[in-house]
């Protein structure tokens, strides 16, 4: 069964202490974070803003364990990443983690359930009884019972992005990361993959992390957090809008 | 457009690599070709000009010269107090203190002056009259020769005996084991190549004209300057290497075929990652004259590179490869001496194959509409499929080939063959797109089983029809032609096995009208090279007036010596009859004849058989019983072990032999050349369409490596999703396995099925009894030579893919 309600405990489903990044291209260092301390909350939706180049989709790819940080460290679920060797790493994406890009979720010779079940698939792993009845039950949510056997070019951009959720959501992962999970869309079909994110975490009870830099879409979410120069300057929790507006005026 | 060309040359160099490497392969095999057979060529020379040595003058015609003229040159010569000699040789039998060396040991002559000798004495002396022989080093340490033994040269009848007074080096014309007197040589049916005339006493120049013009009358023959001689006989012997070095440059042209092939899949694959860049360049106002004619000038620039790159680098690997050669052939291998038109040739040659292959791909350029720039990249757009044009084509194409291909079989013709696996080989590359894909599909759901990796590979596979197929075209060439020609010759190697088998029933046939004695046939049984030996009974008896011969009447168990015991089974009344019995019946074979034992006769059927089993006839016991007589051991019949050295068989059954007056008949080293031919055949063709091969693979590299770099993102998703580097790395490297094993596959189905109608064709109507022979054991090795080979080639993109971290890969536009 799915977990039902997630109550914000003392344990943050995932935090980085002392996160640290730099880039080199030839003599210049570039500081995409800068000593971040971060907690993410369980069964929360929080939103990581800032403007571009602020380091906010370089803290996601380090929470979630895509790019290794030059310094500091990132415990997911329990599990600190930075001790895991690349195999232990990829298999605890696989197996913990979900991800929504903000485009090229899908590999385009799969369908929708193919693409859906991709990380069972990888794991070799055959789909229980329990697992599938999860995948109707996300499938039953997310309206796309329909679409299942379609190939992504035949996908509108938010079916896909519906798609990504899905495969996100089935396997039930600990944290599921969205990269401008509305970067290509309108507005309308943001509003509605947006609410999407926001049932998955009210009611199914996952912890989703939102990178974005519309204020439209951190609206949906329960926790705003706020970079600019690859350093936190604000962590809000359930801010107003106007609270919202002030506080990235001022990162601004 | 200067700048656009020379950075996106500078940007691209690495994806050119595997374009270049064709180019530079098949350039420099042609380079490569040419130095060989130019060091081939001065090899021969230098031999044929050592040959001649000392002399002024050579007397000789087309067909060598005759006794006559030989004494009329001596005569002359001693007139004149000049010296001649005489260059001759022959092949005929000869025993070394009672142990035979076999039926055709190659004798040459020595001179016995000095000044014309071409063979330098190692040690003791050279003779001096008929009765003295040179044994050359090479004989003499593998027969262990030594000065003073006694040698018996020549065929029964005429056999004469010699002394070995020296021992001297090979020479590398007209060469032979022994060497002898050119009065002891005729004596055992020698052959006069040409007469040696050296001048004695000075005189110049005009001495040698002089006595150019009184041997030319005296004899009516060609009498040239030494210089002269040698440089038409390297010119005659030199059409055969010429006629090698063109079939040479049909493997090149082969491999050129290929290279095409390659650089239009790699140009095609590159032009589609580039349209972003060309519809930005029309963006900015360059016309679509200007943007072609852009990646035109970068193909030619491509070009210029690869076929200098092949001129040099096969230069160098010509010198190495021959340098090799001096080392282990020794002055065989002459100097190289690159040809100005064959350098040329081949350089244009890479120009023409580079720019050709370029030219059908720079049309997509034209294509490319501006606005596509402004478009999002759609990296996963589906590859394009075969059109219905082209799929039709294709089906004529193979249809019209098929029925050239009838047509030969019907009209036994060999050009109407090559033309139809020409073109229906054209029909099935242009049906690629449908057929590879199809078998990708088939042979995926099969290595499917083996996990998520195989089962990504097998679908990124079939997503491009197109590449797919170009790419596994390329191998499919070398594949095709490499298991045709394998096939053709296991066929004809059994056609000639069996014909082998009927003239050599056994393998070793000792005979002697004398009798072979039981310590002789123990001794041979004992020989380690030997499975068996039996004794064969029979009596002495004449046939027709002939000569004494041996009438021999073996038994079943003494004929299963034979491979087949069939082939020397008599019926009552019946007399088999084998060439070298035949030989001597001028007017051909009677069809009955008296066998004559003693005094009794008996009338018999003759019946001609291929079989070679010395001076000796077959007859049924019963036959053999009804002559009367005493019958007793006349002949040894054995049985070697599979895969034994002629020679040393040879040597190791001669020491056995207790008896004399036996001649000895020994298969296995007169069969062993044409195993070395068809050996030394199948090897070559396999080598020279490795070029090809290797092209091939190359691409498939270069196939895999591009399609890496198109899908980044689509890695870098996977990497995130849960895909672990090995996973990945083994989603290409099956891709790679996938693309060879298809071709390989495709291409042995095909190949056989050529090589089954070149039998039919070509050797099927002389040898009726030819029957299609598939060798599985090297169609296999060819299968997994071309898979594993598919597989390595695919190493270093997927370990490069697998290296990007999945966030690098993502944050890619």
């Amino acid at each position: 069964m799915l977990p039902t309600t997630g109550t914000p405990t003392g344990t943050p489903a995932a935090s980085a202490r002392g996160l640290t990044k730099t880039y080199r291209s030839g003599d210049a260092e570039v500081h995409a974070l800068d000593d971040v301390d971060l907690d993410v909350p369980t069964a929360r939706f929080t939103a990581v803003m800032g403007p571009s180049g602020s380091g906010k989709s370089t803290l996601m790819h380090c929470l979630a364990g895509l790019d290794r940080p030059t310094a500091g460290s990132v415990t997911v679920d329990g599990v600190a990443l930075q001790e895991l060797p690349d195999d232990d790493l990829t298999r605890f994406r696989r197996d913990r983690l979900g991800f929504v890009f903000q485009a090229f979720n899908l590999l385009p010779m799969l369908t929708a359930e193919q693409n859906i079940v991709l990380p069972f698939e990888l794991a070799g792993r055959r789909l229980d009884a329990a697992t599938k009845s999860r995948l109707a039950e996300v499938v039953d949510v997310l309206g796309l019972g329909d679409r299942l056997g379609h190939r992504p070019s035949e996908l509108s951009g938010g079916q896909q992005q519906r798609v990504a959720i899905a495969r996100a959501l089935v396997v039930d992962a600990a944290i599921v990361f969205a990269d401008e999970p509305t970067g290509n869309l309108d507005s309308t079909t943001s509003a509605e993959v947006l609410s999407y994110l926001r049932r998955s975490v009210r009611e199914l009870g996952h912890t989703v992390v939102m990178v974005t830099h519309e204020l439209d879409a951190a609206a949906y979410a329960d926790d705003v957090v706020v970079l600019n120069d690859g350093r936190v300057r604000a962590h809000l929790t359930d801010p107003s809008n106007d609270e919202l507006v002030a506080t990235l005026g001022v990162a601004r | 457009m200067r700048t656009v060309i020379r950075g996106s040359l500078r940007t691209h160099t690495r994806r050119y690599v595997a374009a270049v490497l064709a180019v530079t392969i098949a350039v420099g095999f042609v380079v490569v070709t040419n130095a060989v057979a130019s060091s081939a060529r001065n090899g021969l020379s230098a031999a044929v000009a050592e040959a001649y040595a000392g002399a002024d003058l050579v007397v000789t015609s087309d067909s060598g010269i005759d006794q006559p003229d030989v004494e009329t040159v001596t005569a002359t010569a001693e007139r004149l107090g000049d010296d001649a000699a005489v260059v001759g040789t022959t092949w005929t039998a000869a025993t070394h203190e009672g142990r035979s060396w076999g039926d055709r040991v190659p004798m040459a002559s020595v001179a016995v002056d000095a000044t014309l000798r071409r063979q330098e004495v190692t040690s003791g002396r050279a003779p001096s009259t008929p009765d003295e022989a040179l044994v050359t080093t090479s004989r003499a340490q593998a027969s262990g020769v030594e000065i003073g033994d006694r040698l018996s040269v020549g065929a029964p009848g005429e056999t004469r005996d010699v002394t070995v007074v020296g021992i001297a080096d090979n020479v590398r014309y007209l060469d032979g084991d022994v060497l002898l007197p050119w009065d002891t040589i005729r004596s055992i049916g020698g052959f006069a190549e040409s007469a040696t005339y050296a001048v004695r006493g000075g005189g110049g120049d005009a001495a040698v004209s002089a006595r150019a013009d009184a041997l030319r009358e005296a004899t009516g023959l060609d009498v040239m300057p030494r210089a002269e001689f040698v440089e038409q006989r390297v010119v005659s012997a030199n059409q055969g290497v010429d006629i090698i070095g063109y079939l040479l440059l049909l493997f090149a042209a082969v491999a050129g075929f290929v290279s095409v092939l390659v650089i239009a899949n790699t140009f095609t694959i590159l032009f589609a990652q580039r349209a972003g860049d060309f519809a930005l360049l029309r963006c900015v106002g360059a016309t679509r004259r200007q943007v072609v004619r852009s990646v035109r000038v970068e193909a030619f620039m491509l070009a210029l590179l690869s076929s200098t790159l092949g001129i040099v680098g096969g230069a160098a690997a010509g010198y190495g490869l021959v340098a090799v050669g001096r080392a282990t052939l020794g002055d065989l291998a002459g100097e190289v001496e690159l040809s100005p038109v064959w350098l040329g040739a081949a350089f244009v040659g890479g120009l023409v194959v580079t720019t050709v292959a370029a030219w059908w791909p720079t049309r997509a350029v034209v294509r490319v509409s501006p606005l596509e720039a402004l478009r999002p990249v759609e990296a996963d757009a589906e590859g394009s499929r075969a059109g219905l044009v082209r799929t039709g084509l294709g089906v004529l194409t193979v249809a019209a080939g098929g029925a050239l291909l009838a047509a030969a079989v019907s009209l036994e013709s060999l050009p109407v063959l090559l033309a139809g696996g020409m073109v229906s080989f054209v029909g099935v590359l242009l049906l690629g797109p449908v057929i590879v894909p199809a078998a990708l599909r088939a042979i995926g759901a099969v290595v499917g089983r083996f996990g998520p990796a195989s089962r990504i590979a097998a679908g990124n596979a079939v997503r491009h029809p197109k590449r797919s197929a170009a790419t596994a075209a390329s191998l499919l060439v070398g594949v095709t032609l490499t298991t045709a020609i394998v096939t053709g010759l296991a066929s004809a190697e059994a056609v000639l096995d069996d014909e082998l088998g009927a003239e050599y029933p056994v393998d070793v046939a000792v005979t002697g009208t004398a009798g072979v004695s039981d310590g002789t046939v123990e001794a041979v049984d004992a020989v380690a090279d030997v499975d068996r030996a039996v004794g064969v009974e029979g009596v002495v008896g004449r046939l027709h007036d002939g000569d004494e011969i041996a009438v021999l009447a073996p038994v079943p168990s003494q004929r299963e010596v034979a491979g087949d015991p069939e082939i020397l089974q008599a019926a009552d009344g019946e007399v088999l009859v084998g060439p070298t019995v035949a030989s001597g019946f001028l007017d051909g074979l009677p069809e009955q004849a008296q066998l004559t034992v003693g005094d009794r006769s008996v009338e018999v059927t003759v019946r001609s058989v291929p079989s070679r089993i010395g001076d000796a006839v077959v007859v049924s016991p019963a036959t053999l019983a009804s002559l009367g007589g005493t019958p007793q051991t006349l002949a040894l019949w054995a049985d070697a072990r599979p895969g034994v050295d002629g020679d040393d068989l040879g040597g190791a059954v001669g020491a056995a032999i207790q008896d004399d007056g036996l001649t000895t008949v020994n298969a296995v080293q007169e069969t062993a050349w044409v195993d070395g031919q068809f050996g030394v055949l199948r090897w070559s063709v396999i080598g020279l369409l490795g070029v090809a091969v290797v092209i091939a693979l190359g691409g498939i590299a270069n196939t895999v490596g591009l399609s890496v770099l198109e899908r980044r993102r689509e890695h870098a998703l996977l990497r995130a999703l849960g895909l672990t580097r090995r996973q990945l790395r083994r989603v290409l490297a099956a891709e790679g396995l996938l693309l060879a094993l298809v071709a390989a596959l495709l291409g042995t189905g095909i190949g056989v099925l050529y090589g089954w109608l070149g039998l039919a064709t070509v050797i099927a109507p002389t040898l009726p009894s030819a029957g299609l022979v598939v060798p599985w054991g090297q169609l296999t090795t060819i299968v997994v030579v071309a898979a594993v080979a598919g597989l390595a080639a695919c190493v270093i993109p997927a370990r490069r893919a697998a290296l990007v971290a999945p966030a690098q890969g993502l944050t890619l536009d």
